[in-house]
């Protein structure tokens, strides 16, 4: 009796949780389920037909993935991104870790620079790009000529090698404000026991820096890094608007490259598998890059 | 409360299946419409004529009272494609639909416009390109060409006569006497399109005599059977296009924003000649204040007997299609009653072939029976071509989707940067064709 009791009142329980759980998290479930599971699960789908964009008349089996992993435009632009995911993931943290450094010291300008490290943040990317754009093409060039500037004589944008760099300072210059904030969190979280001890102990600033400060904040340059990450993978806008892809598509970062091989040339097979392979490839990057930050992670 | 859900939807459905039928019911004539039927069309044909064309809309919607024409703005940084598929996926297609490459994708989405007053109209050849397996997916909004455009005044400085340039040697000479009489020869843009498509376009044009042989000149790279490298109009082509570069006196610039500079040095009276279409016109004369400029042949050989060396690339840069597949009848109806009011009727046909000072869009006129012909030069030039039946075919209509894109940002720009060698081009070409539908034999896109 006390037992069918008990489990009544369990299921009473379990009920109301049920019922507290949807009364909460219904609707944001259901708008992420619409808005992004049930696009996930059918471009999943669409990667195994013959589909065109419009419709679908068949399955063709892993025929897109096939042809994907053929295009050799894919492979050099997988390499492009994998470069830039690297190169932009190290610059944007050192710069943003610096900035951070800088705007926690006690300087008198902190605040104001605060702000302005974290402006650019704030302009859409197209519009940067677009701003950038006339900066290489037009304000240096011009510049160049007159001052007799050799690196800037000719347009970074129509060198491969020089766009590239375009690239990532535009987007280092974008998102090391965004970082920027993440590390000051990081930062003033240190307990002030901690420094003063170690000020006691007559460590040096640099020395507090790698053995105190660094090692207490992990935490946030997991977070950071793992954004930065994201975001290397992701990168499209600043593509699109500063470079668009050229000089002669060598500029192309995967996100740029699936969207003209769907609706560029109506490769909508092989465009959505790609889209695919790129989700695997970044998630397991995000997950490898996870697990290993997360064991710098101490515990006070 | 699930009861009233279940008859609140019951409602709402039978309220949509109403409409349906109310809409779908011819009660009215066209004169006397109750009701009016919103008709949307995607973009304004060109961003040239933008306002234009915005203009005849509204005059068009104040003329009669059963339907509005509503032009919804495409991404211009986007292809046709790009901005099409996602609004047939959201089924929110648009009735009227403009473009050109794209047409075999779209065919069995849209109407058949056979047995229209407007096509027939229009000349049968330029409705072949939007001819898909007998099908009659478009028709033409205007006729466009493209060549070697000047500046008259510049020209007539240099003591130059276009009428008796007739060789490539002949053009060299004309540069020079430019360059003699302290003006710059031309600017040769390295903007994407008009080297993938227009300039590509003297090479495809120029390979055959006839329609035919043009065609199996792509049957060819399509097959991966021609040798570019040693076919003699490709070795003439790339010829041109080296004293194109040599006397190109634009600054180089691959991006989107040098058409604005080709424009403004044109037009700025320190160039002579530009390689592009007469769309430019009314730019160019805005620009100018006011100056004259023509349009001649780009002649490709030495020798001024050569097929296509007095000839200009005419044709059509698009045709209008009208989804059937998402729309009503009404806005299939209306979509075809504004079409045929913008070229059939006397206020229409202001609108499209007028001057740019008076509102028009300064098309040539591609319909029989207009009333009124563009004033402007190069327009009266490119009449005189088509009348001397010396025109070339636009080769470019049957380039499959995304190809101009790939030899037009990669190849080309390469070769004009000198990235790369004229071997590598044809290689680069050949390999941008090789397995693409064969649209122009009715295949599949």
């Amino acid at each position: 009796m006390i037992f069918l009791k008990a489990v009544k009142e369990a299921r009473v329980i379990s009920a109301r949780k049920t019922k507290k759980f949807l009364k909460f998290a219904g609707l944001p479930l259901a708008i992420f389920t619409i808005v992004l599971v049930v696009p996930f699960v059918n471009g999943f789908y669409y990667t195994f037909t013959d589909w065109n964009g419009f419709k679908t008349t068949k399955l063709i089996g892993f025929s897109n993935y096939a042809d994907s992993f053929a295009d050799p435009k894919f492979w050099s632009t997988l390499k492009f991104t994998a470069l830039f995911v690297v190169v932009s993931l190290v610059l944007v943290n050192v710069v943003a870790f610096g900035l951070a450094l800088i705007v926690t010291s006690k300087l008198r300008s902190r605040n104001i620079l605060r702000t302005f490290f974290f402006v650019p943040n704030l302009i859409g990317g197209v519009v940067l790009g677009v701003i950038w754009q006339f900066i290489f093409n037009s304000a240096l060039v011009t510049l160049a000529n007159k001052y007799d500037w050799e690196l800037f004589k000719q347009s970074w944008l129509q060198d491969t090698n020089k766009a590239f760099w375009a690239l990532i300072i535009v987007t280092v210059w974008q998102s090391s404000g965004y970082m920027m904030i993440i590390y000051i969190t990081g930062l003033v979280s240190i307990e002030n026991d901690v420094l003063e001890a170690s000020q006691i102990d007559g460590a040096s600033p640099l020395r507090t820096l790698f053995s105190i400060k660094i090692p207490l904040m992990a935490q946030a340059f997991t977070i950071a890094l793992f954004l930065t990450l994201r975001g290397g993978f992701m990168a499209y806008d600043v593509n699109v608007a500063l470079t668009g892809g050229g000089p002669f598509r060598t500029t192309e970062l995967i996100s740029l490259h699936i969207f003209q091989d769907a609706f560029g040339e109506g490769n909508f097979g092989t465009g959505q598998s790609k889209a695919v392979i790129m989700f695997i490839v970044v998630a397991l990057a995000a997950l490898v890059q996870v697990t290993i930050s997360k064991r710098y992670e101490v515990q006070r | 409360m699930k009861k009233s859900m279940k008859l609140g939807a019951l409602a709402l459905t039978s309220a949509l299946a109403l409409s349906v039928v109310v809409v779908a019911t011819p009660s009215a004539t066209a004169a006397t419409c109750k009701k009016k039927t919103e008709v949307v069309m995607l973009g304004t044909i060109k961003v040239e004529i933008q306002n234009e064309f915005l203009a005849a809309a509204s005059a068009y919607n104040r003329s009669q009272n059963c339907y509005t024409l509503k032009s919804v703005p495409g991404d211009r940084s986007l292809t046709f494609l790009q901005n099409v598929a996602p609004k047939y996926a959201a089924k929110d297609a648009p009735t009227i639909m403009y473009t050109l490459q794209e047409i075999p994708d779209m065919a069995d989405k849209v109407m058949d416009w056979k047995g229209t007053k407007l096509v027939k109209l229009v000349s049968p050849g330029l409705l072949e390109a939007a001819k898909v397996g007998g099908k009659q997916v478009g028709v033409p909004s205007t006729a466009e060409a493209f060549g070697l455009l000047y500046n008259k005044k510049v020209i007539k400085a240099a003591g130059i006569d276009v009428t008796k340039i007739k060789t490539r040697a002949d053009l060299e000479a004309a540069f020079k006497k430019l360059q003699a009489a302290g003006k710059k020869p031309l600017h040769f843009s390295a903007i994407w399109w008009s080297l993938g498509a227009h300039f590509t376009n003297i090479f495809h044009t120029n390979v055959g005599k006839t329609k035919e042989a043009r065609l199996s000149g792509l049957d060819d790279l399509v097959a991966g059977k021609a040798n570019l490298a040693n076919n003699g109009t490709f070795k003439n082509w790339v010829a041109t296009m080296d004293l194109l570069k040599k006397y190109n006196a634009g600054k180089v610039n691959l991006t989107d924003t040098e058409y604005d500079a080709s424009i403004a040095n044109l037009a700025g009276g320190d160039f002579g000649f530009m390689f592009q279409g007469n769309w430019t016109e009314p730019n160019l004369i805005t620009a100018s204040k006011g100056d004259d400029f023509g349009i001649m042949p780009l002649p490709i050989s030495n020798n001024a007997k050569d097929y296509g060396n007095d000839s200009i690339p005419v044709g059509v840069p698009g045709y209008f299609m009208i989804d059937e597949q998402q729309s009503t009848t009404w806005q299939r109806k209306g979509a075809i009653d504004f079409l045929t009011w913008l070229y059939t009727s006397p206020a229409g046909q202001k609108r499209v072939a007028g001057p740019v000072e008076e509102g028009g869009m300064n098309f040539i006129p591609v319909y029989k029976g207009f009333k009124i012909e563009p004033k402007t030069f190069m327009a009266k030039e490119i009449s005189k071509f088509v009348v001397a039946g010396k025109t070339l075919d636009w080769m470019n209509s049957y380039y499959p989707a995304g190809l101009q894109e790939e030899v037009g940002k990669v190849s080309m720009q390469q070769y004009f940067t000198d990235k790369i060698s004229a071997a590598d081009l044809a290689k680069a070409i050949e390999n941008a064709w090789k397995g693409k539908p064969k649209t122009w034999r009715g295949e599949a896109a």
